[in-house]
């Protein structure tokens, strides 16, 4: 187990730069996940943590050590990839065992640490099968308990549940937590899917286009998202954003926007009347009863999912969604009705996104 | 006719065409091998007169003859030796050669490959002169090197470029697994790669192992003494002065491609999934 420091990384492919000078500092034992959508630059970070990839400028420490120049392999670290990437040839003991064998490790304490991490991930049974016979999710505890074998310094997983089916995910999604848990090492987990990354994560990295854009606690980043890009991506479904610019209604703070509706906003917004902003309202914040600033239009979509149904509606001359409860009658075509609570209105610089 | 259901139906015009273009092609084939086999058991008058029907009376003489006499074993014997050792050479130099050019980048890599492949346009024989000074020079006329070493050359290009679009498709991942395990290029060729390349192994084996067997011109450019010819230099003692014994040349050859064809039918698997391999992912 060791912390990760990295120090202004940057990665150029010939003159196009991808990753922009990223700083992180991860402590031991820690569960970090790195989110944005693709191309922001994730896996590449996660590639030069591991030594996969080689590192245009900066450092990247690992226990207190500068590990540039390592190979994977000394850096200790181990590695579990998308498409799984088990040893077609090899049986499951044979994969997992793998790397001890490269290290020389005697052949019964291989065969014990293989089996106390058989163990972890109720592998015992497929030690002997080949990974052709093996389901998805089974794969995936195969390449995960490869990873454990080893003891390494940190986790990386780049992607691992992509390619499961969306029921094993939730289920590998909580097998993974479980598993830190357990042995606690320092994990850095790539991922696009936001819940993945607010339901494993101690903290979360939003990178957009190779920049950080915050850093926080899952909650953290739900409530006090730091600009626009954080506040769209955390969230599910995404926030609704909606143009306007600051204005006082009867006296208190507001925000007008284009077909003239007023949203009240919380008075301790640092802005100024006149202002162009950008207000952002989760549809999970919208109550159908309440006090607060009114939010209606014609019902363009219904989506129930049980519990909650998805409504989506005309506001503004935008389409507006809202989380309500199941129960809430909500048809196609007919008027819908929402209050939005001041203190729960996100207000963006118009121009650059900041938060105010 | 029990995959019909599953396959694409077709009218009765279709499948007869079908079958007639595959009986007519499959008959070039089989019909000179069978004519070659038969005319094995014919006396040479007969052969004249009949060449490609059953013969009146079966000769087994011709056979016997041959399997009891030591050339044709001697001969068997030589060609399995030059052909094994091509084999064994051409695998193992080409797929460190190609495993370099598929996984390594270095400067000129494309160049040297399209340097092998360029030895692909060249038949031998185009070559035959220098290749003989060259021989002479090393030393190596009338050794089973001197047909070994022209043999394994002449097939690198084919089998690198089989063996480096095979490693090609390997996937990447794999690779990246391997080198976090603790795996270099060298320890990945021999835990990973080869053992994952059975199928395109084969194929090559195959390939030069059925060129070396036939090859005519490199042993009789390059040998000299009768007890080191291989076989297709071994029917040139049927061949008088003034005739040719067709019928012990025809018993000779179907004892010869016998073994080849047992090979090719025990590897069949494993070449047409080689052959394969690479042209779509799966």
């Amino acid at each position: 187990m060791a912390s990760v420091e990295l120090k202004d990384i940057r990665k150029s492919y010939g003159t196009l730069e991808v990753v922009h000078g990223v700083s992180l500092s991860i402590e031991d034992g820690e569960f970090i996940a790195l989110v944005g959508p693709s191309g922001c630059g994730k896996s590449t970070l996660l590639r030069m943590i591991a030594g996969l990839e080689e590192i245009t400028d900066g450092e990247v420490m690992i226990g207190g050590r500068v590990v540039n120049p390592l190979t994977p392999r000394e850096r200790n670290i181990a590695m579990v990839f998308q498409s799984y990437a088990l040893y077609p040839h090899m049986s499951v003991a044979e994969n997992m065992g793998f790397n001890l064998k490269l290290s020389g490790v005697a052949k019964p304490e291989i065969e014990k640490r293989v089996g106390e991490a058989a163990r972890m991930l109720a592998l015992t049974d497929l030690l002997d099968r080949k990974p052709s016979q093996l389901s998805g999710g089974q794969r995936q505890r195969v390449a995960m308990g490869r990873a454990i074998v080893r003891d390494p310094a940190v986790f990386l997983f780049d992607e691992p549940l992509s390619n499961l089916d969306a029921k094993l995910r939730v289920q590998m999604r909580t097998e993974i937590k479980s598993l830190h848990q357990k042995v606690g090492t320092t994990s850095i987990y790539v991922t696009h899917d936001q819940i993945e990354a607010m339901t494993l994560a101690d903290r979360i990295v939003v990178l957009n286009q190779g920049n950080i854009e915050q850093v926080g606690t899952p909650l953290e980043l739900y409530r006090q998202p730091a600009n626009l890009f954080v506040a769209g991506f955390i969230g599910s479904p995404a926030m609704n954003i909606l143009d306007g610019v600051v204005d006082a209604d009867n006296g208190e703070p507001a925000v007008r926007l284009g077909d003239g509706s007023a949203i009240r906003i919380a008075p301790q917004r640092k802005v100024r009347r006149g202002q162009p902003v950008k207000i952002g309202l989760r549809p999970e914040h919208f109550a159908t009863t309440g006090t607060g600033s009114i939010v209606a239009g014609r019902t363009l979509l219904v989506e129930p999912t049980g519990a909650q149904t998805h409504v989506l509606f005309e506001f503004a001359g935008t389409q507006v969604t809202a989380v309500v409860d199941g129960d809430h009658p909500a048809h196609y075509g007919a008027h819908f009705e929402a209050v939005a609570d001041g203190a729960k209105v996100y207000v963006f610089d118009g121009a650059s996104g900041v938060a105010l | 006719m029990t995959d019909q259901s599953t396959s694409i139906r077709m009218g009765a015009g279709t499948r007869l065409y079908l079958y007639v273009s595959l009986t007519l092609v499959a008959a070039l084939v089989l019909v000179p091998l069978l004519a070659t086999a038969l005319g094995g058991f014919k006396s040479l008058g007969e052969l004249r007169v009949n060449p490609f029907g059953l013969p009146s009376k079966w000769l087994w003489s011709n056979y016997l003859d041959i399997l009891f006499g030591d050339r044709y074993w001697r001969q068997m014997v030589n060609s399995l030796f030059i052909a094994v050792m091509t084999v064994f050479l051409t695998v193992v130099v080409s797929a460190m050669a190609a495993f370099t050019l598929a996984h390594v980048k270095f400067f000129g890599a494309n160049h040297l490959l399209n340097y092998f492949l360029i030895g692909l346009m060249f038949p031998v024989a185009t070559a035959i002169l220098p290749l003989f000074i060259r021989i002479r020079d090393l030393g190596l006329l009338d050794t089973y090197w001197g047909v070994i070493l022209p043999q394994v050359a002449f097939g690198l290009g084919m089998s690198i470029l089989l063996f480096r679009n095979y490693f090609r498709n390997l996937p990447e991942e794999l690779f990246q697994a391997a080198f976090v395990d603790g795996c270099g290029y060298i320890r990945f060729f021999w835990h990973i790669s080869l053992p994952l390349s059975r199928p395109i192994i084969a194929t090559v084996s195959i390939i030069s192992f059925v060129n070396s067997w036939n090859s005519y011109i490199v042993p009789l450019i390059m040998l000299n003494t009768e007890t080191k010819y291989p076989w297709p230099l071994g029917i040139m003692v049927y061949r008088g002065e003034f005739g040719t014994q067709w019928q012990l040349v025809l018993a000779f050859i179907t004892l010869t491609i016998l073994p080849t064809v047992i090979v090719f039918f025990l590897a069949q698997k494993h070449i047409i999934a080689g052959l394969t391999a690479g042209a779509v992912k799966g």
